[in-house]
């Protein structure tokens, strides 16, 4: 293979390419498929993209077309697909890049929901030689029905940060339009970039599939090594003063003094948050402290208009942003390489995130990538300790590939039947190719057709309403309604309805949920993309504001919860509390929270890596337990909701649940039969699956889960920014279908789906049981304190919680109205 | 089975939990917002909701008409929900229920759904009316609007109130809502979603459970 054109275009650049670029280079030309595994900015980017450029070069003779002496673009060849749109364009410049030096008459186009309505256009018929999209803009592409005709020269396949799509139902959608492309190109090589994960073997089986049982053939892959040698340096900002009682979210803003000191001590700095509300919330008390940095800090996430995150993404480029406050938007993709330090506010939550944040900075050779760590309360430096401690090992967070998601495939299938059709059993083989279905039972597999084609076992009565049609043996969309409503809401990433947020007479600023706007009267203040707005109406599907004269007004939260700390993370966190508990004290941040393990050993106990820590009390709003397994929210959610059903069978009883990544709480109006429930089993394993499935339903778990299966699987019709008000006539709560499926479609694969995902990937079941064996090999701690201790704050201010309950309804709204009498009578 | 009586512009009324008001004096019952075939507009835009709403919808009229006796119902509006929804199950369904109750005399005070969706089949033999309409003391209409005309009784917000119990206990419940000047109903409909309204001192809410009605 010749690699000349590839040295010397990396020459203009003051480059040699690094070995693993070689070894990527002769693998594609070998007709190999991979991945590349090394962390950003060590050239991924062009080890991937010269691989099919040095192909085409050697080829060129024989597959260029002339037209009037000009050569002109070859159809498309190259696929690059990205987990975030942000990405895109950046990627495409990159691409694009050589292409002038080497002579290569490609065109290199983006396609996501970014790209103007011109550009999509044009691609109706002929798409570029090098196109960039998301997994969503992909599979629309496929639910063209001139589909096969628009790949029928693909080569090649990127898949750009690959570790971000594992795990996901994103990942999974990926997987099955990589299994369609190879079927229609068996030739196809796919290589994926990721950074570093636990399981890289696992995410490079999901990549390139598995084996076609029928035909016998096993693809193999390549996994490549970057450059790893990169150093890294955690370090946190510590709070002059400790409080002993860790209060959520308040600590941090109260470090902005310091963190002003960082930025002002370097060129470019991107703050990390850990949501989109706080971002907004940090800078707007950024410019409120430094006004004159006003046009030199920007922030960015997800909701923001496509302009105004291209214009920051360039500003950071061009090094003209002195600050970019950001959500997980920027975590990813082409360098800034102006970027000096980086900030994280809030747990770092894995040990993963925080090196893939810290190495957004300190690009040059040689230099260090720094990252300091915000605490948003003084217990998140337990999580920056633990972390620090994970990666120094080497313990990374594995990424495992979803099984059988049963709404993507539903949302599939009305792909391919819009993309020219499918026969079932051809199907069902392309589809246990991925690695998501390599264990699809063929009833599974009918039912999901089924519920497509025939409307499901509870909608047999129904012909016409069917999404897919047969047609000569093949299922195809015939109806148009079913074609648009599908292309408008295909996709996997769960959102509640956004809408779009304008100005009165003016540009676009961003979405907000749905669920914001219905609070908002007219005359409302409240900031989105630093701006405070006015709202003033809500009009087809768009809100309508004006700037306000006033400095504050309400930050909007959206939906997408926060992230739960790592497995690895919590048995770090647990080997820390042993050390607590040893009074071994060996960094700042295990240091700064001394005063407060002090006062938790005093009032109760640091609890051992082999104990459970349960705390006894009574305040005025009621009986509290709280229980310390430091395994994580969502294990956590899982276990309270677990122990509240078994308690709550003893009497009748209603309990509200708080869950963080420390431990639960239960709060009862009413004593519980705590002790008699624990010599009972309380925490035992024994008929733990059984009584899991019922405290879902108890506690509404599995209904929260089914919002997103709702959405994916077509239930629930999403309304887009702009959308048309038709879809009004559409709605219904995802809360609202899962009951009428429950009571009129109980057998409805959806419905254990959402249990499934519950247990599988929210509550992580496995760990669940994992967590009781633990404590029951261990010991059980009761302590009866006076108050809440340093433990419990966190949990007791908690608002989000979730109910159990073994009383009927009447009693409780009896219950309830009662109180309300009781201060009625109350002397004002 | 728990109502509740509730005294407004001189006249008693019956909340019930079939979400239904029964007005004694006319033996009259009301309902609003029954928004019927509304899965099967789903079902039309190729959404796979089963039916079964419907029925357990109608069943429970039929068990207010027959508690209480009642030989008129007036709609407050959203009868039908859309056109599309008017398939042959969702006619046929109501339309064997008008058959089991023949003397039943029904009134639509058509609604802004009932516009789209158009007036009920003869075959349901209802007086279909356009909003307002006045039965002294009150006036009945769909989209709540004070009146000079009496006590407004009205539909279309689905309302519902936030119950808030300790232990920081929190439920949200359909309910009928009296203002001063005005009533909502909530909806009749249980394939509806609802709003939480913000009420006033001296307004009077009382909670619907499937078994009860209670005075918050």
């Amino acid at each position: 293979m010749n690699v000349a054109p590839a040295l010397q275009w990396f020459a203009t650049q003051g480059w040699t390419p690094f070995p693993f670029q070689h070894e990527i280079w002769q693998a594609y030309a070998d007709g190999e498929s991979g991945m590349i595994h090394s962390p950003t900015g060590t050239g991924k980017t062009y080890a991937a993209w010269f691989a099919p450029l040095l192909e085409w070069l050697a080829e060129q003779p024989e597959t260029s077309v002339h037209v009037n002496g000009k050569q002109i673009a070859p159809p498309l060849r190259v696929l690059w697909i990205t987990p975030l749109r942000a990405l895109a364009s950046d990627t495409a410049n990159a691409l694009q890049a050589p292409l002038e030096y080497l002579n290569v008459p490609w065109t290199v186009e983006t396609r996501t929901s970014d790209t103007s309505l011109t550009i999509r256009n044009r691609q109706r018929n002929r798409l570029p030689t090098a196109l960039i999209t998301t997994p969503e803009s992909l599979s629309l592409l496929l639910a063209r029905d001139n589909a096969v005709m628009l790949f029928s020269d693909l080569c090649a396949v990127v898949v750009d940060e690959w570790h971000e799509l594992l795990s996901t139902k994103r990942g999974v959608q990926t997987e099955l339009a990589l299994a369609r492309l190879r079927r229609w190109r068996p030739e196809l090589r796919t290589w994926g970039l990721s950074a570093t994960v636990g399981n890289l073997d696992a995410a490079l089986r999901t990549l390139i599939g598995v084996a076609d049982y029928e035909r016998g053939e096993v693809p193999c892959g390549r996994l490549v090594q970057g450059d790893l040698s990169k150093q890294l340096l955690i370090q946190s900002i510590i709070p002059e003063r400790i409080e002993r009682f860790p209060w959520a979210g308040h600590l941090g803003l109260s470090l902005l003094p310091r963190v002003l000191q960082i930025v002002d001590a370097n060129r470019t700095t991107l703050i990390f948050t850990n949501t989109r509300n706080q971002t907004e919330r940090w800078y707007q008390e950024m410019l409120e402290m430094r006004p004159e940095w006003a046009g030199e800090i920007a922030l960015h996430h997800s909701s923001l208009d496509a302009d105004a995150r291209e214009w920051v993404e360039n500003g950071l480029r061009t090094g003209k942003l002195k600050c970019v406050v950001c959500t997980s938007s920027l975590d990813l993709g082409v360098d800034f390489p102006v970027v000096d330090a980086a900030i994280q506010i809030g747990s770092p939550k894995g040990a993963a995130r925080l090196m893939q944040r810290a190495g957004r900075s300190g690009h040059q050779p040689g230099v260090a990538s720094i990252i300091t760590c915000v605490p948003t309360n003084t217990l998140e430096l337990l999580a920056v300790s633990a972390a620090r401690d994970a990666i120094a090992q080497g313990q990374l967070e594995n990424r495992p590939s979803l099984i059988n998601p049963q709404d993507v495939l539903v949302q599939h299938l009305v792909t391919v039947g819009l993309g020219g059709g499918f026969t079932s059993g051809v199907l069902y083989r392309e589809v246990r190719t991925t690695q998501a279905y390599r264990t699809l039972t063929p009833a599974e597999w009918a039912w999901a057709v089924d519920f497509v084609a025939g409307g499901g076992a509870a909608l047999h009565n129904y012909p016409e309403y069917n999404r897919l049609q047969q047609e000569d043996g093949k299922y195809v969309v015939t109806d148009k309604h079913v074609a648009q409503a599908h292309r408008m809401s295909i996709g996997t990433i769960l959102g509640d309805a956004q809408l779009q947020v304008q100005y009165v007479r003016g540009a676009k600023i961003g979405n907000i949920e749905e669920s914001f706007v219905t609070r908002l009267k007219r005359g409302d203040k409240f900031t989105l993309a630093g701006q405070v707005l006015e709202f003033v109406r809500l009009h087809e599907m768009k809100v309508w504001v004006r700037k306000a004269k006033n400095s504050k007004g309400v930050i909007p939260r959206w939906f997408g919860g926060s992230l739960p700390l790592s497995e690895e993370l919590t048995s770090h966190i647990r080997e820390k509390l042993r050390q607590a508990h040893d009074e071994i004290y060996n960094d700042a941040e295990m240091r700064a929270l001394h005063p407060i393990f002090q006062l938790q050993a005093k009032w109760s106990r640091i609890p051992l890596p082999d104990e459970l820590l349960i705390e006894v009390t009574h305040t005025r709003d009621g009986y509290h337990l709280f229980f310390y397994p430091f395994e994580g929210r969502l294990v956590h959610e899982g276990l309270a909701a677990l122990m509240a059903y078994r308690l709550a069978r003893l009497q009748p009883i209603t309990f509200t649940l708080a869950a963080n990544d420390y431990g639960f709480e239960l709060l009862s109006p009413e004593a519980p039969s705590f002790d008699e429930a624990l010599a009972g089993g309380l925490l035992s394993v024994d008929g733990l699956l059984d009584d899991i499935l019922h405290s879902l339903n108890a506690s509404e778990l599995a209904k929260r889960q089914f919002r997103e299966i709702a959405r994916v699987a077509g239930l629930v019709m999403q309304r887009f920014p702009g959308g048309q008000k038709t879809m009004k006539q559409l709605q219904a709560s995802s809360s609202l279908i899962y009951d009428v499926l429950a009571n009129y479609d109980p057998a409805n694969l959806l419905l254990e789906q959402a249990q499934r995902e519950v247990l599988q990937s929210q509550l992580e079941a496995t760990r669940l049981q994992r967590t009781l064996e633990r404590i029951a090999r261990g010991k059980v701690v009761v302590e009866r304190v006076p108050r809440p201790t340093p433990f419990a704050f966190p949990l007791l201010i908690d608002h989000l919680r979730q109910t159990v309950s073994s009383e009927t309804l009447e009693d409780r709204v009896r219950k309830m109205i009662e109180r309300y009498e009781k201060w009625a009578d109350e002397p004002a | 089975m728990t109502d509740a009586k509730f005294e407004v512009a001189g006249e008693t009324l019956t909340l019930m939990p079939e979400r239904a008001i029964y007005w004694e004096r006319n033996k009259t019952l009301l309902i609003a917002d029954p928004h019927f075939g509304k899965s099967a507009t789903f079902r039309a835009h190729g959404i796979p909701i089963p039916e079964g709403n419907l029925n357990s919808d109608l069943a429970r009229l039929t068990q207010a008409i027959t508690r209480t006796g009642a030989d008129k119902v007036i709609v407050l509006g959203d009868l039908l929900h859309t056109v599309l929804g008017r398939d042959d199950e969702t006619l046929g369904s109501v339309q064997m229920w008008r058959e089991q109750h023949p003397d039943l005399q029904i009134t639509l005070v058509r609604g802004n759904h009932d516009r789209h969706a158009g007036d009920p089949p003869d075959v349901w033999q209802m007086q279909c009316v356009d909003a307002p309409i006045t039965k002294p003391p009150f006036v009945l209409t769909h989209q709540p609007e004070p009146s000079a005309d009496g006590y407004v009784l009205a539909g279309h917000l689905h309302p519902l109130a936030l119950l808030e119990g300790k232990g920081k206990q929190s439920l949200k419940l359909p309910c009928f809502w009296f203002g001063t000047e005005q009533a909502i109903l909530p909806a009749f409909g249980s394939f509806i979603d609802g709003m939480v309204v913000r009420t006033v001192a001296t307004d009077r809410v009382f909670v619907v459970t499937p078994g009860s009605v209670q005075r918050i």
